[in-house]
């Protein structure tokens, strides 16, 4: 054993390990193989991991490609009934430009998720269960596509979580799923 | 009083006159360091401004909890933002950056018993960093429309104020100038004696300062074209580009607060509890570990980006959970093992635990220093490794539980173990006897205590009610019905928990000042029992069990699994996603 405050000069390295620590060590490693192994596995054997392709796209191309999702959509007083099965929202200050729509449980749809202006926050969850919440990252420049399926019916809600100014936590909106 | 051995008060308090030698050396009654004027009242500086920063950062907690406090609800939005920056600022980069100077001296010169080299660039250096952070906190405090207040992330393309990224260039700059006497330092070592290794802390200082300067380089490389941008010049910055760079510094700047509180746990565990390095092998690979794969830590920061490749976000976290956790983990045995080696080897513990219990509690020192140890470990650790994980991120990003997981690294863990740094340096140092001797006993237990249920609260009101960051009104949202009123109750005991603990941040400093002004001259040895010498005897290394040690960490380790099993299933309640 030695002083952390004194400079070495015999061969420390040749020194013997504690055989406790050893044992440790093996330990940390073992774990941290577990780590990585389920999280990687957790992409075929699991229902949620955040992979879809992304695509650079100007906010004016994004804003005509909302508008023309709109267009095709079916508008009902509750929102936007998709025609197909992609869904385009786009987070702007204050507000999602996209919702509320209206969707089918345990259908799959394509999420195309980016930004007009400045960094937003995509928090999802259903409003009478606030446990089961997500978050993904919104960014201008970017149009990430995602997946999603709800088999819940029920109204989610919406929250703008990566601050955006003053009026962050002004930035809500929703979206229905339907039996 | 013994008038030989502490020197009358003469100017400034008498803080800056200890008794030294003609070469202006004195040897330190309690470590037998050899130190010189010129370290020694360098430590002293940064420190003193480290504590001021520490005041204003505290100051803006007040206002920054009693508005997330719903029933109190302090200040505006636009206010609480500009509090937010400045309680960020102060805390996460003054305080910590102003210590980790102060540590790198102790580190270097101080440890190596040397002159610090270059006294003029600690001075210039200082002087650029307190000048350049008093502008930040000006700019902080003015932050107004069109500019948004930049809070710790100050994120492209929302725009801060001009000054604000220069002032932060100029911060950058200043901190690597003061960096330098402490790397030359090492380098006149080197040459001197290049046959004998660096004493462990002297080496886990040079690993720390290695891992600050690549930080220091990325903050550059961010703050330049940001900066530019935000005047004009260059016409478009991309927010993906940006977060990337960003967390360079921004997580690299953690990285530093983890290694400078990881040497100054080794450092103080031997000063005030006789610990020892049971393997300068094992250590000093776990340091190196951290130079090799801390880095990629950063990228856990983006595991709910768009933009990067699912693989590339499982490489990076895989990656560090390789080099930096296991370098993590081994630290989590070697320091108490030290510790529990050293005491039983001076006869201070035959039991499992009795090395522990015999140790020195009523030293603010000691119980900061095991007190940051464990709350470290056990809250920042865990939560950060599980919040790394790809698809974990995505029920933890930029959620309270998010605010949750740094309070307990960075207060918990670094900010604690600064506290007892500072306490060190006010007896060995400063050499004065703690003022209200019973309040700074109690001042940790009292800190750990109420701080650790705030930051329980914080991840509590994320993880289970999705709590968003950065809301100054959650449970009452204008222009929506939806609210989070159901989290109300843990509000309370947020709110209560906070005002605790803001008050246990303020008997901190009132002890801290209150020694300088107050606190009796004293020799320090009639403070501190010296530390005795350790014998290179490398035998002793297997007399002496660590089964205590091997036992706590094996708690560590089911909560480690337990908490991570039960974040899975939580996540796996949530729908089809990807
Ligand atoms: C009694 C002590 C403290 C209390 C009660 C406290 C409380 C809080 C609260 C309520 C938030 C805001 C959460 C939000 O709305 O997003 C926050 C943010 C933060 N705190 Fe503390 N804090 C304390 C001490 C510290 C210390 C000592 C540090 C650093 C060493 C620190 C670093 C931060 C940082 C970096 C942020 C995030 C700012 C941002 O979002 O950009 N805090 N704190
Ligand atoms: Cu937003
Ligand atoms: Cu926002």
């Amino acid at each position: 054993m030695s002083s952390p405050l004194k400079p070495q000069t015999d061969n420390w390295w040749d020194v013997p390990v504690h055989w406790d620590e050893k044992v440790w060590i093996g330990i940390s490693v073992f774990w941290a193989l577990v780590l990585f192994g389920w999280m990687t596995a957790w992409g075929s054997i699991g229902n949620q991991t955040q992979e879809g392709p992304t695509y650079q796209v100007s906010p004016n191309a994004f804003q005509t490609k909302i508008d023309s999702f709109k267009a095709r959509a079916e508008e009902t007083d509750r929102g936007f009934r998709p025609a197909g099965s992609d869904v385009y929202i786009a987070g702007m200050r204050y507000g999602f430009d996209g919702l509320p729509v209206v969707l089918k449980a345990g259908k799959e749809y394509d999420f195309h998720l980016s930004s007009y202006d400045v960094q937003h926050g995509f928090g999802v969850r259903p409003n009478d269960a606030l446990s089961k919440q997500m978050t993904l990252q919104l960014l201008p420049g970017y149009e990430w596509v995602l997946p999603m399926t709800f088999d819940e019916p029920g109204t989610y809600h919406v929250v703008c979580n990566e601050f955006c100014g003053v009026g962050h936590r002004t930035m809500h909106a929703k979206f229905i799923v339907e039996k | 009083m013994d008038p030989s051995t502490t020197a009358p008060r003469s100017g400034l308090l008498g803080l800056f006159d200890n008794p030294y030698d003609e070469e202006g050396f004195r040897t330190c009654s309690v470590t037998g360091l050899n130190i010189h004027r010129s370290v020694e009242n360098y430590v002293k500086l940064f420190g003193l401004t480290a504590v001021v920063a520490l005041l204003v950062g505290g100051i803006a907690a007040i206002f920054v909890a009693m508005t997330r406090w719903e029933l109190v609800s302090l200040t505006s939005a636009p206010d609480f933002y500009n509090w937010l920056s400045v309680h960020a600022w102060n805390l996460l980069i003054f305080w910590m950056v102003f210590m980790e100077i102060g540590i790198l001296y102790v580190g270097g010169p101080m440890v190596l018993g040397r002159k610090l080299p270059t006294p003029s660039l600690a001075k210039t250096g200082w002087i650029v960093m307190l000048g350049s952070a008093v502008w930040i906190n000006v700019e902080l405090f003015t932050t107004s429309a069109p500019d948004s207040a930049p809070l710790l992330t100050s994120y492209a393309p929302l725009p801060s104020s001009a000054g604000f990224y220069l002032g932060t260039i100029v911060f950058i700059l200043g901190t690597i100038i003061a960096a330098l006497p402490f790397l030359i330092s090492i380098w006149q070592e080197k040459t001197e004696h290049p046959n004998r290794s660096l004493p462990l802390v002297s080496f886990g200082a040079f690993i720390t300062a290695i891992v600050a300067l690549e930080a220091l380089i990325g903050g550059l490389i961010t703050y330049v074209p940001t900066y530019l941008w935000r005047i004009g010049i260059v016409e478009h910055i991309d927010a993906a580009w940006y977060r990337q760079m960003y967390w360079i510094i921004g997580h690299g700047s953690q990285q530093i607060n983890l290694l400078a509180m990881i040497t100054v746990w080794y450092f103080l565990t031997h000063v005030v509890g006789g610990a020892e390095v049971v393997s300068e092998k094992v250590s000093r690979t776990a340091f190196i570990l951290y130079l090799f794969f801390i880095n990629m830590g950063a990228a856990h920061h983006l595991m709910a980006d768009p933009a990067l490749a699912t693989v590339w976000k499982e490489w990076n976290t895989s990656y560090a959970v390789y080099g930096a956790v296991i370098a993590s983990m081994i630290h989590a045995f070697a320091i108490p093992a030290g510790l529990e080696a050293g005491r039983r080897k001076r006869g201070q513990g035959k039991g499992l635990f009795s090395w522990l219990m015999s140790a020195p509690w009523k030293d603010p020192v000691f119980s900061s220093v095991i007190f940051g140890i464990i709350l470290f470990g056990f809250l920042g650790g865990i939560t950060g490794v599980i919040m790394g994980q790809m698809q974990l991120n995505l029920t933890w990003h930029n959620t309270f539980a998010t605010v949750g997981h740094f309070h307990a690294t960075v207060v918990l863990g670094t900010t604690i173990t600064f506290m007892g740094l500072v306490y060190f340096v006010i007896r060995l140092l400063f050499r004065r006897k703690l003022f209200l001797k019973p309040l700074a006993q109690l001042q940790p237990y009292f800190y750990a205590g109420t701080m650790s249920l705030t930051t329980l609260m914080m991840l509590y009101l994320g993880i289970l009610y999705g709590i968003p960051r950065r809301h100054p009104s959650v449970t009452d949202i204008p222009g929506t019905e939806f609210d989070f009123a159901a989290a109300e109750p843990l509000f309370w005991v947020f709110g209560v928990a906070a005002i605790l603990a803001i008050t246990g941040g303020a008997l901190f400093i009132l002890v801290a000042v209150g020694s300088l002004l107050f606190g009796e001259p004293t020799d320090p040895s009639s403070l501190v029992p010296a530390v005795e010498p350790v014998e290179d005897d490398d035998t002793s290394l297997h007399a002496q069990s660590v089964r205590g040690t091997f036992t706590l960490t094996l708690v560590f380790l089911a909560v480690f699994v337990v908490t991570y099993v039960l974040n899975w299933y939580l996540l796996s309640r949530l729908w089809h996603i990807g």
